[in-house]
């Protein structure tokens, strides 16, 4: 364990020192960053101009909802980046290769080398739409509230990525799967709103399949409602645990299948 | 004339062949943007559900419907690797590829491009518009269908097409001085995403900024189309709008090549 | 200490036709072909020897290489490293072992060089106290002072070689695999790089493979070569074996008065008629004759020009190592001698 943190520091000063170096490309990242989240609740304003509620919803409760939503996936983006370049092209040119010459967990290890600073905007975002709604949402968060909130973002978050390791060992047998990955995230999108608004079977396959729903609205409709802690926030436990033991599982698998590339 | 256009022939069927090779990443991208479509269409149902009227700001559901996926279709027919592809060639060098054929550098990629541009649109044009007619139809009895909007959508559609071209290609011009791109595309995407109308269409948002967008060059890309199949716009509007795409054409045909008459100069300095 | 028996890598190769009907058909009836990477290889290394693993492109070696160090699974046959089987625990397999691939780094693009061997060094759980000696040594011997500040995407190719093998060598492994170590470097870079290698073997009895195509690599540090054409094994020997079972190839190389110029180039021609693989060269007052000793002997060659020519220096050249390659990859030789 205490090994890991020291590896880890390593990757986080040089993330932090390279962020320096490319101030300008920072900077565009995150300017359009915020756009895209300002536009994004541009969206939502201009709808509840019209409309009173949303199924039921208020205007500050998706965003509470949305703001939630941003908080795993910016974790996940933090500590797992590199899963996408594992799929995109550390396979396809050979250089995985090398992971497998080192005495660790070749997961761990393409794990610690990630660490993605410009996620923390994800994370900042996330926080503040959440403090900014709890206000006028008039719920009373409790110390419990807090502490229940501690422990389901990392389970929440684990979600992404044990969908990431799943999709990236697909690359160990095809060479690419950066694509592949690419789609199953974009599913994540849906997680943002209630999953009220869908049909069954995409409510279906959210839920239980490719189950984003439960990285943003179910364990935030807890926090907004109070109902169902079972299986708003017991259900994500279970699917992120059951999920994760599935994706280490098919990353071994898939590993053993590698056959490198090149000569 | 003919002479040069054969020329460029070659690049259209490279263009043909390389669909070919990248079919799969072809099939993700449109199965990420339907997802897309499908979130936004779902939202939107929902808020026809929760609006106390059949109407929301001048449209019904139906209308939204074919709204939505006339705007999919469009986005689809309209978009432009021009950037990502010139990016590349520039951070690895092999623009000095290109560079010594004898030919124009953008219209070489223009012609590839088309070749693209070909196979999408015989995959995807008649499919789609059949399958939203008969969605039409079965919810309201009535089909969208016009054969002179239809007409003048595929020519407000090519249009569209080569202005996202030539904007792109402007974008792409920047990876001579900025290093990664990444940031900034993703920046170029959310913003012609939102302005285009993809989200929300440009007549929802207030009067001032509605007539903003609807005279900056994203609205010309799909929503000008879109508005013009679905009959909203009358003669004159239609003429109007047509001609704005052929002036944003201009535009950023000649911005591109200020930039690349820059650009060349940087380069021959950076080289060697 | 490596033990390498019966190994043998199959891969599945899938075939495609070419054009828009092959890759339908290779859709809806996937057509394989098995190809038989590595075919039986054998052969044992002793502790502290420094085996040169020759052999054409495609020949199998970078299989090989990759079923030993526990990258890809043998299809049979087994394998073992100071007693370990490489698939079975690979984590603890790979502690004791160092691997360079010569066309890909080892080392961490964007950081500095000294980060690399900072993680490395907790990757590899190196006590402090050893990883300091440790790069005391590999700094001097490899001469790393003066980039390790860097980041190691600003380092010239002979930099960031001599950067891999350091970082291979960092946790003092019992076997180094280097395959192509040396490929595209100068003459200097290569020499301190052999330099660095047998000061570790010598130092550490630490075992080698190498993998190469420059022969002068071959020559100056292996004592033992194996080499491996179509998967299959061709030779298993020292240097000197080689040498002496396929290496007929000699040269002759000796200096003339200029003035007897004419009668130099009336005799070389007459050798050069009377045996097929004799060829010469002359430039200026220097003769070389490049001959087989099985068409004439050295004793032969030598006595025939001393007697034809008033010789003013005289060399006899060993058999190049070049051109035993060259002959044994152009199936010039029976490969049933061994």
């Amino acid at each position: 364990m205490r090994r890991a943190l020291r590896l880890y520091k390593v990757f986080v000063s040089q993330s932090l020192k390279s962020l320096v170096e490319y101030k300008v490309d920072f900077l565009t990242g995150a300017i359009s960053f915020l756009i895209n989240q300002t536009l994004n609740i541009a969206f939502l304003y201009i709808i509840f101009s019209q409309i009173p509620n949303l199924i039921g919803w208020e205007f500050e409760q998706i965003v509470f909802i949305y703001g939630f939503s941003l908080i795993p996936k910016g974790l996940d983006h933090l500590l797992a980046n590199n899963l996408w370049k594992v799929g995109y092209y550390i396979v396809d040119s050979g250089d995985f290769d090398k992971y497998l010459t080192r005495p660790v967990n070749t997961l761990f290890h393409v794990m610690f080398e990630s660490f993605e600073v410009d996620a923390l905007g994800e994370l900042i975002v996330g926080i503040a739409l959440l403090v900014s709604t709890v206000g006028s949402l008039g719920v009373k968060f409790t110390v419990l509230d807090l502490i229940l909130f501690i422990v389901i973002i990392p389970f929440a978050a684990s979600i992404y990525t044990s969908i990431k390791i799943i999709f990236a060992s697909v690359a160990f047998k095809t060479k690419r799967s950066g694509h592949i990955i690419h789609v199953f995230y974009m599913v994540n999108d849906f997680a943002k709103y209630p999953t009220t608004i869908y049909n069954n079977l995409i409510r279906t396959i959210i839920t239980y399949v490719i189950p984003f729903a439960f990285t943003g609205f179910y364990p935030a409709s807890y926090f907004l409602t109070g109902e169902n802690p079972l299986f708003n926030l017991g259900g994500t436990i279970l699917i992120a645990s059951v999920l994760m033991t599935l994706a280490i599982f098919i990353w071994h698998k898939m590993l053993r299948t590698y056959e490198s590339a090149g000569s | 004339m003919r002479n040069s256009l054969k020329i460029y022939k070659p690049f259209t069927l490279t263009g043909i062949q390389e669909f070919m090779i990248y079919k799969a990443n072809f099939l993700f991208f449109i199965g990420g943007e339907i997802l897309f479509c499908f979130i936004t269409f779902f939202v939107w149902k929902a808020v026809f559900n929760s609006s106390s009227s059949d109407s929301f700001m001048g449209f019904t559901m139906t209308n939204m419907v074919v709204y939505l996926f006339m705007t999919y279709l469009s986005s689809i027919l309209t978009s432009s690797d021009a950037a990502y592809a010139i990016g590349e060639e520039i951070v690895s060098g092999s623009i000095a590829m290109r560079l010594i054929k004898p030919v124009n550098y953008d219209v070489s990629f223009l012609f590839q491009e088309i070749g693209n541009k070909i196979i999408i649109t015989s995959i995807m044009l008649i499919p789609v518009i059949f399958g939203i007619e008969v969605y039409k139809f079965i919810v309201s009895g009535e089909i969208q269908f016009q054969w002179i909007h239809f007409l003048t959508y595929f020519l407000s559609i090519m249009l569209g097409y080569i202005i996202s071209f030539y904007f792109n290609i402007c974008f792409g011009f920047l990876a001579f001085y900025l290093k990664n791109l990444w940031g900034a595309n993703m920046l170029k995407e959310s913003i012609i995403r939102f302005l285009s109308g993809a989200i929300i269409p440009i007549a929802f948002l207030p009067q001032t900024m509605g007539n903003i967008l609807n005279l900056m060059p994203f609205a010309s890309l799909t929503y000008t189309p879109v508005m013009i199949y679905m009959g909203t716009y009358n003669i004159s509007e239609t003429i109007f709008f047509l001609g704005l795409q052929v002036f944003w054409i201009i535009v950023f045909f000649g911005l591109s090549k200020l930039i690349w008459s820059a650009a060349i100069k940087k380069l021959c300095v950076q080289g060697g | 200490m490596i033990h390498v028996e019966n190994l043998k890598k199959d891969f599945k190769k899938t075939l495609k036709d070419p054009g828009l009907k092959g890759s339908l058909t290779s859709l809806i009836k996937p057509k394989h072909e098995i190809i038989t990477a590595v075919d039986d290889i054998s052969f044992t290394v002793e502790e502290g020897e420094i085996m040169g693993f020759i052999g054409p492109n495609g020949a199998g070696k970078s299989t090989v290489m990759k079923m030993l160090t526990g990258i890809l699974t043998p299809t049979s046959g087994t394998c073992l490293i100071n007693g370990k089987n490489p698939q079975e625990d690979r984590k603890k397999y790979v502690k004791e072992i160092g691997v360079v691939f010569g066309q890909r780094t080892q080392l961490w693009w964007d950081l500095p060089l000294t980060e690399t061997y900072t993680v490395l060094k907790e990757i590899y759980q190196v006590p402090d106290k050893q990883f300091k000696k440790r790069m005391d040594f590999l700094n001097e011997v490899l001469e790393l002072q003066s980039f390790i500040t860097s980041p190691v995407r600003t380092l010239s190719l002979g930099q960031r070689m001599r950067a891999d093998i350091a970082a291979s060598m960092l946790h003092s492994p019992k076997v180094l695999f280097l395959d192509e170590p040396t490929i595209g470097l100068d003459v200097v870079v290569k020499d301190n790089i052999r330099k660095a290698i047998t000061k570790i073997n010598q130092e550490e009895q630490t075992t080698v493979i190498l993998t190469t195509h420059d022969l002068s690599d071959i020559e100056e540090l292996c004592s033992r070569i194996v080499m491996i054409d179509k998967g299959k094994n061709v030779f298993d020997g020292d240097l000197k074996k080689l040498k002496v079972d396929f290496g007929q190839s000699r040269k002759l190389d000796f200096e003339f008065d200029l003035r007897e110029i004419e009668s130099v180039t009336k005799y070389c021609e007459t050798m050069k008629e009377k045996y097929n693989e004799l060829s010469y060269k002359i430039q200026n007052n220097k003769v070389g004759i490049q001959f087989n000793s099985d068409e004439v002997t050295v004793k032969e060659m030598i006595q025939t020009t001393l007697s034809n020519v008033n010789i003013r220096d005289m060399v006899m050249k060993d058999s190049d190592i070049e051109e035993i390659i060259r002959r044994i990859y152009g199936k010039e030789v029976s490969l049933n001698e061994e």
